[in-house]
């Protein structure tokens, strides 16, 4: 999955702690800066706008997921 | 490691991911060693001063965020390169 990819790849990241289900905070150690990060580097991959409001409530791996896939249909 | 955070953020949380979010749109526009550079400055700045200012420090954390838009402002104009750190004692 190329979301989850980019997931794994990011440089705070332990791609052995990344599920579909996990959180960013509880699984993986992130702290709401990473999040941005995170969301900063899905919408540069994936080439989406999501504003501030909506990109600050993603905090585990499968709102990112859906969140970027319901964006970027047809990618 | 930053201070835990529940899902809802308080609108002071936003405004300073939101500044945070500036400094990564304005680094993505510089060469990549600025990029770098900006990341790791701007990253380390954020999260020592979630580790030592006090959350209720409402005045103390606006101050931060005035000063950091200025930083902010000053990044995005053409004529800088880059961010240089200030030492506080």
């Amino acid at each position: 999955d190329p979301i989850i990819s980019v997931i794994k790849n990011f440089q705070n990241v332990d791609p052995f702690k990344v599920t579909t289900n996990g959180h960013f905070q509880i699984d993986l150690g992130l702290d709401n800066l990473d999040f941005v990060e995170i969301v900063m580097a899905l919408k540069e991959e994936f080439g989406f706008e999501i504003p501030d409001n909506e990109a600050d409530i993603i905090n585990t791996i499968n709102m990112a997921v859906n969140f970027t896939a319901s964006h970027c249909q047809g990618n | 490691m930053g201070a835990s955070r529940g899902p809802r953020l308080s609108g002071l949380q936003k405004q300073v991911l939101s500044l945070y979010r500036g400094f990564l749109r304005a680094a993505r526009c510089k060469s990549a060693a600025d990029r770098r550079q900006i990341e790791s400055i701007v990253s380390a700045e954020f999260r020592r001063n979630s580790n030592q200012v006090d959350r209720k420090n409402f005045l103390y954390i606006e101050y931060l965020l005035r000063r950091g838009k200025k930083q902010l402002e000053q990044l995005q104009s053409p004529n800088t390169e880059s961010l240089s750190q200030t030492k506080q004692s």
